[in-house]
């Protein structure tokens, strides 16, 4: 039997995403086509309203996905089995442009349409990418966090937050520090979380000095709305020495000078303990040991060594990808749609609609017998 | 006087630098004349001298025993030495004036325990040795030597003073036991349990 | 249909190299040659089952190792703060008459806890174990639910009240436990001379050969992620885990289950707000299943 080849195209946040897939039922092998993204950032000190990215969404469908199309190098669209698209969880504006795009050109060749859980899909991508076949997975980006492990053709919540995702934590605070969103909000605070330690010819010259920040964990979930509050405290604080500096006087005697820098370390330090903790959790709770990290927070250096630390010290691996595939991209949707649509499921024309809550633990994941 | 009976006591987890020496004297004749050898800072005096009414049990006084060793071995003694630290350990709170004064000797005291620690240091032993423990207190602690045991001790616990020390009173379940012996044995793991959350 | 060149995958990151990879023992477990024998090992950290003061008298003693993943200060503080408030809620417990351990000793900075070891074996263990011997005896009602009046149902409904009532004087003290399973309970069993019988776990090493049963005190045991509260989320939060720990491993003892909440409600006076709190989590746990 001859590979099947499905398009995914991914819309629920600021990246449009789309990219060919193929799958082999027979080797289950996957390959990768292409995996064409494009994303709409706003200005330092904004978020990305729904209305504006729905709208970059929709200028931008038919160039990505002509794009994707013509790197994967598919001679007839007809080759495709399928067109997969993001039904949810997320915005729900740019999930509905993106879903028109999808659906007009399952109209336009006469494709079968699947409708793709979001989270499913970056399980399916890390699996694939890093060869884990069973690990527990820490799923984190700007709308989600939750400890995942599978079990009996559902993959499980074992915990996850009670408030803001932990993204959206770090998201939120970059604009409270004016930090660009460009690569994306994330990427400049890691760096300027680097940049606590004040390297110089390789030698650290200054400790980064981890600031009191409150630590939100309880039993295998979390909260992080509690520490965006307070890092903002301290940030204001810090707006306060900055002026006081500048109009010539002096700070208090022992007070500590915050900056930046501090911060941002400061607030990785915080939340990425908290998540490696809950993900040791959940791994002691179902005896795994390995453990993949997907979603866009997934690809940060930072986390990674330290799931890395903990995942070694349970005689364990921990497995990450890049911002190729932990970024919200369409190949992954186009492979988690692939491996349902071989199930035959389908989703037909008149359901292809979209959700903005559609839990990781509703899907019927009827590829996996283990 | 009786030959002064100091048993060298085993605890477990300390390593063999540490040497426990114990002893109980009864109806002590000259308590003030020990107060005044710690108060006056006597090297020869290195010694807990223990109110022995404030004592339950070997367990209890073992406990603050090993919990001023800890101390000692981690170099986070409260109090000058591993002697006074023992008897503040015996205490649920973190006065320490009021600890000497209600767990340590006093000139009233009729009971004594003493906790002797022999310690050796990078390889020289203690100048000490259990037998010269042993003589410098028959010598000095005019008293009744008896076997540091729990039938002994149990037998000069002051169980009221103990109850308001340690603020063991108005607890409706611990009245409710009728058997006289399970009632001592919760408060004891009450106390022991206090001492251990001490400093804390 | 040509060939594409495919996108480079990621190749899957090298084995660790020391996959049996050591944990360092606590530094009071390292310094004589009293002996130490591991119990279990989960994410908090690792319980120890050994001696304390005396050679006759065991302890279970809990370490929380530091975490090299976590900034050396905020682990400090954190574990600092766990070893804490642990001994805080255990001697909180036992000053209120709730059976747990007795604390023995506290080394923060180590992260250390030493406790009274509780004798007897699980409640999940007696509980199976009564639930083989039922289906050997009576092999029609293997699959079965366990019937509140059949013939021999008696201890089993005994346990179920006595666990109920462990958690309705837990509640009433004040503390919400935090993970309620029925491995968190001990049976400890009763006392069979009072006059040299063991008293608080100052005795001799467990039998694997005695008869073990149903009968015995019900003890909470591993305050490891409990708090101090008085939240009716957070007791009926208690309650639904203990559910689902019944349904999960005990499927049959499920039918007893009412009795426990029975005699919670019998034992603790705000159990009706509590158990129709109950009633909101079972929805909401069906909905999430994040217990799995």
């Amino acid at each position: 039997m001859a590979p099947l080849y499905a398009l995914g195209c991914e819309g629920s946040a600021n990246k449009l995403g789309i990219g060919v897939v193929s799958h082999d039922p027979a080797t289950n092998k996957t390959r990768i086509l292409s995996n064409v993204r494009h994303t709409f950032n706003s200005p330092p000190g904004t978020g990305f309203l729904p209305k504006d990215t729905a709208a970059h969404h929709r200028a931008h469908f038919v160039s990505v996905a002509r794009e994707a199309l013509k790197t994967a190098g598919l001679t007839s669209p007809k080759d495709l089995s399928c067109i997969c698209y993001t039904r949810g969880p997320g915005m729900g504006a740019p999930l509905t442009s993106t879903a028109i795009g999808a659906r007009t050109l399952a109209l336009l060749w006469g494709l079968d349409m699947v409708g793709v859980n979001h989270c499913v899909g970056h399980i399916e991508m890390g699996r694939v990418i890093t060869g884990a076949d069973n690990p527990v997975v820490l799923y984190v980006s700007g709308g989600n966090t939750q400890v995942i492990a599978y079990a009996e053709q559902r993959y499980r919540i074992f915990g996850e937050t009670l408030d803001i995702a932990v993204g959206n934590c770090i998201d939120r605070f970059a604009r409270t520090l004016n930090i660009p969103n460009d690569p994306f909000p994330g990427y400049n605070v890691e760096q300027l979380a680097k940049k606590a330690f004040f390297e110089e010819d390789g030698v650290t010259k200054r400790e980064p000095v981890l600031l009191d920040l409150p630590y939100a964990v309880k039993g295998m979930d979390c909260s992080f709305s509690g520490i965006l509050g307070a890092a903002d405290l301290l940030a204001a604080q810090m707006r306060k020495q900055d002026a006081l500096l500048a109009s010539g006087g002096t700070l208090k005697e022992g007070e500590e000078r915050i900056t930046p820098q501090d911060l941002c370390f400061t607030l990785q330090e915080t939340v990425y303990a908290m998540l490696v903790e809950i993900t040791e959790r959940a791994m002691a709770h179902v005896g795994s040991k390995q453990v993949l990290v997907v979603g866009g927070v997934g690809c940060n250096e930072r986390l990674q060594a330290m799931m890395g630390l903990m995942a070694r010290d349970r005689g364990g691996s921990v497995y990450a990808t890049d911002e190729r595939f932990c970024i919200d991209n369409g190949i992954m949707i186009g492979l988690a749609g692939l491996l349902a649509w071989e199930t035959g499921f389908r989703t037909p024309f008149e359901d292809s609609t979209c959700t903005q809550r559609f839990r990781t633990d509703d899907v019927h994941i009827s590829w996996r017998s283990d | 006087m009786a030959a002064a009976a100091v048993e060298t006591v085993a605890l477990e987890h300390l390593p063999a630098t540490h040497t426990v020496l114990l002893a109980l004297y009864r109806n002590v004749a000259n308590a003030s004349f020990l107060q005044e050898q710690l108060l006056s800072r006597n090297a020869d005096f290195e010694y807990a001298f223990v109110d022995a009414s404030t004592v339950v049990s070997r367990f209890q006084l073992l406990s603050a025993v090993y919990k001023a060793v800890s101390a000692e071995m981690a170099g986070a003694m409260r109090t000058p030495n591993v002697h006074s630290e023992m008897v503040v350990s015996l205490s649920s709170n973190n006065n320490i004036s009021e600890a000497y004064r209600r767990y340590g000797v006093q000139p009233a005291t009729k009971d004594v325990v003493v906790v002797k620690v022999l310690i050796s240091r990078e390889g020289s032993p203690s100048s000490l040795t259990p037998e010269d423990v042993e003589k410098h207190l028959e010598t000095h602690v005019q008293g009744d030597s008896v076997a540091c045991s729990d039938e002994e001790l149990a037998k000069v616990t002051d169980w009221p003073k103990l109850r308001k020390y340690h603020k063991l009173n108005g607890l409706p379940w611990i009245e409710a036991i009728k058997d006289e012996e399970a009632k001592k044995k919760e408060l004891e793991m009450l106390i022991v349990s206090a001492m251990a959350m001490r400093g804390t | 249909m040509a060939t594409p060149e495919p996108v480079a995958a990621i190749q899957p990151p090298p084995p660790p190299a020391d996959a049996t990879h050591e944990f360092p023992l606590p530094p009071i477990l390292q310094r004589s040659a009293s002996t130490a024998e591991l119990i279990t090992q989960g994410a908090e950290g690792r319980l120890y089952r050994t001696t304390w003061l005396a050679p006759d008298r065991f302890c279970a003693l809990k370490h929380r190792p530091s975490k090299p993943y976590r900034h050396p200060t905020l682990d400090a503080r954190l574990t600092r703060h766990r070893i804490l408030s642990e001994a805080r809620i255990l001697q909180k417990c036992r000053r209120e008459g709730v059976a747990v351990p007795a604390l023995y000793g506290i080394d923060e900075s180590q992260g250390v806890l030493s406790m009274e070891w509780v004798p007897g074996r699980p409640v999940r263990v007696e509980v199976n174990e009564y639930l083989q011997r039922r289906s050997g005896k009576y092999p029609g009602r293997a699959r079965d639910s366990v019937a509140r009046d059949e013939e021999g149902a008696a201890p089993l409904v005994g346990l179920m009240r006595r666990v109920g009532e462990a958690v309705g004087k837990l509640h009433k003290a004040g503390i919400v436990h935090g993970d309620l399973t029925t491995s968190n309970m001990m049976v400890r069993p009763w006392e069979r001379n009072k006059k040299t019988g063991p008293i608080n776990g100052s005795h001799q090493e467990d039998d694997d050969d005695t008869e073990h049963s149903l009968e015995g005190e019900i003890v909470v045991i591993d305050f490891g992620l409990a708090s101090q509260g008085s939240a009716d989320e957070d007791r009926a939060v208690d309650l639904y885990v203990l559910e689902r720990a019944f349904g999960s491993t005990h499927p049959r003892a499920e039918s007893l289950f009412p009795v426990v909440l029975e005699a919670y409600k019998d034992t603790f006076k705000a159990a009706s707000v509590v158990l129709k709190k109950l009633e909101d989590v079972r929805m909401r746990g069906r909905k999430r299943s994040m217990l799995g």
